[in-house]
């Protein structure tokens, strides 16, 4: 009983040293207990057996990341909880000359473990019940499914999961606290807090090369990677993240040494009130963590990257789905790859459809046929000749298929030819705008030539992917002996008409005859496909996210923790020769703020050159418009950072204080 | 001469009313501005309690202080600590240099936080280490120097801000004897040069011996003064020696 008043009482007064303990536990448990719990938020969907078997298939995504994520969750509690066992050691020395066995102190560690745990575990668990509620609605959207009655989501495996997950977790903290206890000797306990790190001077001449030395690998690596994107040869890319990360050492290696050199060239700034004394502070510290801040500066760099092109990538995945399907369906029809002969003489694609079962009739359609002709067309763009080989359509065709679109038909000279591209990606819109004119195109025997606005860029089809084919619109007598490369069947559903999509997908899905091959893209497939894929991008990039800025934060204030027992002297001695507390408070201030901001600096800074590098490679699929998703990935890491930064500000003060308060309440008591 | 520090009747209880320490009873005394003063007495017997009433780190129970003319009994807490930082100047056992600053920083500090301009600052350190015979240590960081340097730069420190009584607390503890010979012979040229008044608290009668004189304290009263006079160091080391036998008693520390 002793044992757990003892506990309870001691929780509650170092409840600030347990603060950032109970944060990071908190937090992890919310967002493994919000990401455990997908499966079950189809309580409140209305959904499709398709997009049911997207849930499915999320759920078990996440599942499977969740054990690394686990792992990494572990790693930070004992990370955690060794701190607060090297900061109460004294304390610990203390119950054992007063007579307490080492189990009983275990004891006592082995409640107030517990007690921490359970609050912070249900804590955890409330705040991920409630984050679920939410992300229910989120998940529905993202699916495309429908949102019924709100019902109350609950996951029981996913609270069974978060306990078991984390209980090892307690566990092992348990063990190594005992082990700790176990292995150390009364007299290291008692004086732990006497022994203060070895300090060593900097070395400024050397710190300012350094750095120099630093900003040339960063710089030659972003060089590297603007000039050749993400899509780099392996070895170029090697380069870049050994540049890049050597070159972020050699930074906070020499930032210290520089930044003090570089102020002390300003007596009026070094020598006012306590710029000194900070400056000093932070020069010992980053002089020893700067193995730290590497590791927190890459991995903000990672949780940067990961939430916003995350979801930039899911937005821009979702967004290029609604420029891809013009049609609510299209089906194709071309030789198979391997088809014995390769020839192919083409297909009624209506008679097909009805022999099936499936008149398009009910609603509006565009039966329409490619060919192919082995005859190239010269691009001219900003002065660069481009031959490409395009595939053929008539007029006519074409017209009907943007007819079916609500489009304006174009319209051709006999001996003139227009270009096609549904490309909308930068190049071909530069090639847009900047065409000069096309060369002239020989088919059949007569010469063409290119229309006066001959380039256009219209979806002609239903597909998962951009059409990156360039289609050449022709006059139709052209066309009448070609060779037929594929015929197409869009179709427009009626309105109104649910059965309608049913219909269709039975009857013409896998029409395979043979050496043919056929190919059916509805927009209501490929809406849910894409749902499925951007959601579970969204989704993993959330959590890994956040579980790397969980962990850059927890290193962070804990590091800077640490070193507040060594600070606390430091600081009691100011107040000795007479700084009064607001001035040592705004000097804590500023000394952590540092220490949060710089490693955060230049993790912006990659972040801002990857995502560039990135939202290029992204471009290929679709235009990423990073802006909106960056702003609310910032908006989240800032708000998660704060919190660890105003708990590390309130903890360190506490320590800072302690002594003083302590002092002076024995004073006043009087 | 003026009189920098006045005590009168000053007395300091601690604990509750079932469990009552009298740890000064009723102590007065004056300090005259330049004058170096040593406070003896056996552990316990109230030196430290006084040194803390006058440094304002502790209040008084009862009676009053006035050092330059100011009662510090009856300061605020907000004014307490500006005239702590403004009038006086500490120089502790156990150096209390910051590890991460150089000797001319940690001088320069104590300036800084008053809001001194920078070729003040620069001026001040200079002079200050010039007297005190750390010029040369000045660039070096509290590690690289030896006990009675880093003591000198403490009372550098205090000295630079021309406090109008410096404070020393077993200045020579935690010093070798050839250190603290070193030290005690620049508090006298600070006396002597820049008028410094200094009180020390000390229980090393070689140490009290280059004092101007000494106040005996026991049991929380004070027990006895003993000014130099024209004595030369041997005879005054005798004398304080003699006193502190008897001062000491059966539960004498001062061997």
């Amino acid at each position: 009983m002793m044992s757990i008043k003892l506990a309870l009482r001691n929780v509650r007064k170092s409840l600030r040293d347990y603060l950032i303990y109970f944060l990071t536990l908190s937090l992890g448990v919310c967002i493994f207990y919000a990401f455990n719990s997908i499966e079950s938020q189809q309580a409140v969907m209305e959904m499709t057996g398709s997009q049911m078997a997207a849930l499915r298939l999320l759920s078990r995504i996440m599942n499977t990341f969740s054990v690394f994520v686990s792992v990494i969750l572990s790693f930070l509690i004992l990370y955690a909880n060794g701190f607060l066992i090297k900061r109460r050691k004294k304390e610990f020395g203390l119950y054992m000359i007063l007579g307490m066995e080492k189990w009983m102190t275990a004891r006592i560690l082995l409640f107030e473990t517990l007690f921490v745990g359970v609050i912070s575990l249900f804590a955890g668990l409330l705040l991920g019940v409630f984050l679920s509620q939410g992300m229910a609605v989120a998940t529905a959207r993202l699916l495309g499914a429908g949102i019924g009655s709100f019902r109350f989501v609950f996951s029981f495996s996913a609270l069974a999961k978060t306990a078991g997950y984390f209980g090892l977790a307690f566990v092992f903290a348990l063990l190594f606290n005992i082990e700790m206890l176990r292995r150390q000797k009364l007299i290291d306990l008692l004086y732990a807090a006497k022994k203060s790190e070895y300090f060593r001077a900097p070395r400024p001449g050397l710190s300012v090369l350094i750095f120099l030395l630093s900003l040339c690998c960063l710089g030659l690596s972003y060089k590297l990677v603007m000039a050749n994107g993400l899509i780099a040869s392996q070895g170029i890319l090697t380069v870049c993240i050994v540049l890049g990360g050597a070159g972020t050492f050699l930074f906070f290696f020499s930032l210290s040494g520089f930044f003090l050199k570089l102020v002390q060239q300003s007596k009026r700034l070094y020598l006012k009130g306590l710029n000194m004394f900070i400056l000093r502070q932070i020069a010992s510290k980053i002089n020893t963590a700067y193995v730290t801040m590497t590791l927190v500066c890459l991995m903000l760099f990672v949780s940067i990257c990961t939430l916003s092109s995350g979801m930039g990538l899911a937005d821009a995945l979702s967004a290029e789905l609604r420029g891809n399907t013009p049609f609510d369906a299209t089906f194709s029809v071309r030789a198979a790859d391997k088809s014995p002969d390769g020839a192919y003489t083409g297909v009624d694609l209506l008679a097909v459809a009805r022999e099936r079962g499936f008149d398009p009739g009910a609603g509006a359609y565009a039966a329409v046929r490619c060919y192919s002709a082995d005859a190239p067309v010269v691009l001219r763009a900003e002065g660069v000749e481009k031959t490409v080989y395009p595939d053929f359509m008539k007029l006519s065709d074409f017209n009907a298929v943007l007819a079916l679109q609500g489009i304006a038909p174009i319209s051709l000279g006999a001996d003139e030819y227009a270009l096609n591209s549904g490309v909308h990606n930068e190049k071909w819109q530069r090639m847009l705008a900047d065409y000069e004119a096309g060369g002239e195109l020989e088919l059949a025997g007569k010469r063409l030539r290119a229309a006066g606005d001959g380039l256009y860029a219209y979806t002609t089809e239903v597909s998962s992917i951009k059409d990156f084919t360039i289609l050449a619109v022709v006059p139709d007598e052209l066309l009448s002996d070609a060779p037929v490369k594929q015929d197409l069947l869009h179709i427009n559903y009626p309105p109104g008409d649910g059965a309608y999509e049913k219909r269709c997908v039975s009857a013409l899905l896998g029409f395979a005859p043979g050496g043919l091959e056929g190919n059916l893209e509805t927009k209501v497939r490929l809406m849910e496909y894409s749902h499925s894929t951007t959601t579970t991008i969204a989704y993993l990039a959330i959590y890994l996210g956040v579980v790397s800025l969980l962990m850059a934060a927890t290193v962070l204030a804990i590091g800077q923790l640490s070193e507040a027992g060594d600070n606390a002297g430091r600081y009691g001695l100011l107040r000795k020769i007479g700084v009064e507390d607001r001035m040592i408070n705004t000097a804590l201030f500023t000394q952590i703020l540092i220490c949060f901001g710089v490693p955060a600096l230049p993790a912006l800074v990659h972040a801002a050159v990857g995502i560039r590098a990135a939202s290029k490679f992204v471009d290929i699929f679709g235009e990423m418009n990073i802006l909106g998703s960056s702003l609310v990935a910032a908006f989240g890491i800032v708000t998660i950072y704060c919190m660890y930064f105003f708990a590390t500000y309130a903890g360190s003060k506490r320590i800072v204080n302690k002594e003083y308060a302590h002092q002076r309440r024995i004073t006043e008591n009087e | 001469m003026a009189s920098i520090l006045q005590a009168q009747n000053v007395e300091k209880y601690y604990g509750n009313r079932g469990n009552l320490t009298r740890a000064l009873a009723g102590v007065s005394f004056s300090v005259e501005e330049g004058e170096y003063v040593g406070v003896m007495g056996a552990s316990g017997s109230g030196k430290t309690t006084l040194l803390n009433c006058i440094s304002t780190i502790d209040t008084v129970t009862s009676g009053h202080i006035r050092i330059d003319g100011r009662d510090i009994t009856e300061m605020g807490h907000r004014s307490l600590a500006s005239f702590r930082r403004e009038r006086l100047g500490f120089i502790f056992q156990d150096f209390n240099l910051l590890d991460t600053l150089t000797a001319y920083e940690n001088i320069a500090l104590a300036l800084t936080i008053r809001k001194r301009s920078p070729r003040e600052i620069n001026m001040r350190v200079k002079e200050a280490a010039e007297i005190l015979g750390i010029s040369e240590v000045l660039t070096r960081y509290p590690y690289q120097m030896s006990g009675g340097q880093k003591q000198r730069v403490a009372g550098a420190r205090a000295l630079i801000t021309n406090p109008a009584l410096i404070l020393a607390d077993e200045p020579t503890g935690a010093l070798d004897s050839k250190s603290a010979r070193a030290l005690l012979e620049s508090f006298r040229r600070l006396v002597r040069e820049k008028k410094a008044t200094i009180l020390m608290v000390t229980h090393d009668a070689f140490a009290a011996c280059h004092c101007d004189r000494i106040l005996f304290i026991r049991d929380g009263r004070l027990f006895h003064q003993l000014p130099r006079g024209r004595d030369t160091g041997k005879q005054f080391f005798d004398k304080i020696i003699e006193v502190v036998s008897l001062l000491g008693g059966e539960t004498d520390d001062v061997n």
